[in-house]
This record gives C-alpha cells, sequence and structure tokens, in this order.
C-alpha cells in the first residue's frame, strides 16, 4: 500500500488539531481514500484505547514524568520528608523567636566602656597630656588633647578604682578643687579618665585611664 | 461525450461507505449522542435516492458525493439542534460508552499489549496521544528527529497488530 500524503494529518484529525478547512478537506478525502481511512480507523482505536486505559498502561511514565518534570520548587520539597519539612520549620520558627526576643534587648543595651590604660579600642579616642605617670606633688590641673568639633567633656579621677570626682566641661583642661586636691594622699593609686559627648549628648570619644600617684601629699 | 448515467455500484454503498460515514457522523456528532447512527442510516437512504434519481452524474468521485450528503445531513441536525453552527461540535468522548462486550475485551488486550512494549516505544505513545503533545515536542523532550516520533508511533502500531493476531 503506497504511502499517501493525507496520512499525516490522521492523528492531527483524531486529537482535533486540524484548523476547519484542512478538517473538511481531509474528511473529504478520507471519503476517497479507503487506505488513509483503514489507517485512521486502527490509529483511532489505539487512541481510544490509551485515552481509556492509560492511567494502567503508562504507570511507569507518570513516575518518571514526575520525576524528571518537577519544577525546582517541587524538587526542594521532594528534598525533605514532609516529616523533616515539619521538624525545619519548627526549628527555624523557634530560631526566629529566640532572635526576635532578644532584639529588644540587645537594642536597650548602652555600650559599656571597660577602659583600662593597656586596652587597644577601635574608634575615637581622647589623648590624655597630664598627668600621664607618677608626680611629686597633686597636680592641680588635668590636660588632654582638644578636639576639632565642639564636645563637652566629662572628666572623672578615681582612687583604686572608685570615684573621687567628676565634672563636665567645655575646656579640654580641669582644675581640682580645693577639696579634691586635699583627698588625693601620698602612695595612693589614682586613675583618671575623660569622656567625650556630642551637643546631643551621645558618648563620641573616650581616653584611655592613666594610672599615677603621688609623691607627696598636700 | 455521452450524457450517461455513470455505473454505481448500490451495494458498494452500503457495504464501503456505512463505515466511513458511521466514522464522520461520529466523529462530528460524538459517539454518546443516541441520534448518530439514525443519521448514517438517513444518509446511506438519501444517498441511494439521489443516486436513482440521477443526481449523480459522476462530475465528482462517489466519495465526495457521499461526503458531501453526509456533510450536509450534519450540518442541518446541528442547526436542528439549536447548536451555533459556527463551532464545530464537541469531538467524540473517549471512550465510546456504547462499546460491547467484545470490544471492552479487546480494548482489554490491547492495553495489556501497550503495557509491555519496549519504554522507549511507550514514551512516545505517553507523550504524543496521552498528553497530546505535538510530535515536535516529543521529539525535543526525548531528543530525538520528529521523524523518529513517527516511525516510533508506527512501529508500535505494527507490534500491537502482530500481537492481536496472535
Amino acid at each position: 500500500m503506497k504511502d499517501c500524503k493525507y496520512e499525516e494529518l490522521i492523528d492531527q484529525y483524531l486529537l482535533n488539531k486540524l484548523a476547519e478547512n484542512q478538517k473538511d478537506r481531509f474528511e473529504e478525502h478520507y471519503f476517497n481514500c479507503s487506505s488513509c481511512f483503514e489507517k485512521m480507523t486502527e490509529r483511532d482505536e489505539l487512541l481510544r484505547v490509551i485515552k481509556k486505559k492509560g492511567h494502567t498502561i503508562f504507570k511507569e511514565e507518570f513516575l518518571t514524568e514526575e520525576i524528571r518534570g518537577a519544577s525546582l520548587a517541587e524538587r526542594i520539597l521532594s528534598f525533605l520528608t514532609p516529616k523533616q519539612w515539619a521538624f525545619a520549620a519548627v526549628s527555624a520558627a523557634l530560631i526566629l523567636v529566640v532572635i526576635f526576643a532578644f532584639i529588644p534587648y540587645f537594642k536597650t543595651i548602652q555600650p559599656t566602656f571597660q577602659i583600662v590604660s593597656e586596652e587597644t579600642r577601635s574608634g575615637k579616642t581622647i589623648e590624655l597630656i597630664s598627668p600621664v605617670m607618677d608626680v611629686n606633688v597633686v597636680p592641680t590641673e588635668f590636660k588632654w588633647a582638644k578636639s576639632d568639633k565642639e564636645l563637652e567633656y566629662k572628666f572623672s579621677i578615681y582612687n583604686n578604682g572608685n570615684v573621687l570626682w567628676t565634672a563636665k566641661i567645655k575646656e579640654n583642661f580641669v582644675v581640682l578643687p580645693e577639696e579634691i586636691r586635699s583627698l588625693i594622699k601620698a602612695q595612693g593609686k589614682y586613675s583618671w579618665q575623660v569622656k567625650a559627648f556630642s551637643s546631643q549628648g551621645t558618648l563620641v570619644a573616650v581616653s584611655s585611664k592613666v594610672y599615677f600617684r603621688v609623691a607627696k601629699s598636700e | 461525450m455521452e450524457n450517461k448515467k455513470p455505473d454505481v455500484d448500490l451495494e458498494e454503498i452500503f457495504v464501503k461507505y456505512r463505515p466511513v460515514i458511521s466514522f464522520r457522523v461520529k466523529k462530528s456528532l460524538g459517539a454518546r449522542n443516541p441520534d448518530w447512527e439514525d443519521i448514517v442510516e438517513e444518509v446511506i437512504t438519501n444517498a441511494i435516492e439521489k443516486i436513482q434519481k440521477g443526481e449523480f452524474r459522476g462530475e465528482s468521485s462517489i466519495g465526495t458525493f457521499i461526503y458531501t450528503i453526509t456533510s450536509r445531513r450534519i450540518v442541518d441536525y446541528i442547526r436542528q439542534k439549536g447548536k451555533v453552527l459556527k463551532h464545530a461540535p464537541e469531538p467524540a468522548d473517549y471512550p465510546d460508552p456504547q462499546e460491547s462486550v467484545e470490544n471492552k475485551e479487546r480494548v482489554e488486550l490491547m492495553a495489556k499489549a501497550l503495557r509491555k512494549l519496549k519504554p522507549k516505544y511507550r514514551k512516545v505513545l505517553y507523550l504524543y496521544y496521552y498528553k497530546e503533545l505535538s510530535r515536535e515536542e516529543v521529539a525535543q523532550k526525548l531528543g530525538i528527529s520528529p521523524r523518529r516520533v513517527s516511525e516510533r508511533v508506527n512501529y508500535s502500531q505494527k507490534l500491537l497488530k502482530k500481537f492481536l493476531k496472535k
């Protein structure tokens, strides 16, 4: 049986894929071509069986199709079992709860400066000018490097870590009042530190803590 | 040329064209349509009457003559039923609910044969007929040429025929 050029339209006709005029032409053709009609009825039978029994015939194909044709999302989903996904989701939720519970706490904590002379710190520091070592007499004036900006300084003097006196000043030096000078004793261990604040009151620079001893008290 | 009535074997119309007319009617009206058999009978009767009246003058083939009668009857039927002519009627549903027991057995047998086909053939049938992808789409999916797709479909059909003849 010689192949007919209309044969290639059989499948499209059966699957209703032909345009209206093509369909009419093909229909007229199979009324005239017994070869095409015979082949078409065979194909039609095959197609009917496939449509009717496809779910049992193509079990294997369904399976591979699912695996191969799975979208990225499906692949990700199939990466873990539902139980594992549930566990992962609960863990992630717990972690988030913990993080969010602590965020406000972290925000309220002010930065604390535990400054000792050996400490190396990043950020702005204030250079202390004098006294920076042991002195013979009780110093009257404490001086530090002036910042290029308009800042307010907080001067603190300590005795064995306890605050002896503090003062807020605009200048880069402070004169100890008489009553404070009288508190400074010979051989006592003293230290001093300066912190600088912006006009908004935020801490912008800190000096290191410098220790000194006095040979002779007042 | 002498204006002579063409020689038409009426028996041929019954035997040869009944399945063709039936196929065309069922495809257009749907196999679920209870009227399809009546329409086929009407078409055959009408064709015989026209031939006997000498309306078939051999200007076209007998196939085209019967095709035209069939198409007109289908159009009339659709018009009578008040359906919109511009749109083709719904294609026949799969499967045919009127199939006989014998036919059901044949379907089972074919399904069994299809299950036994090699995966490369089954895959083509699955994509081409079950999923209704185009020949080119199937070819692309399987990394073969469109021509190879057709070859595999044809070969599957041949194997199936062989199996059914056993």
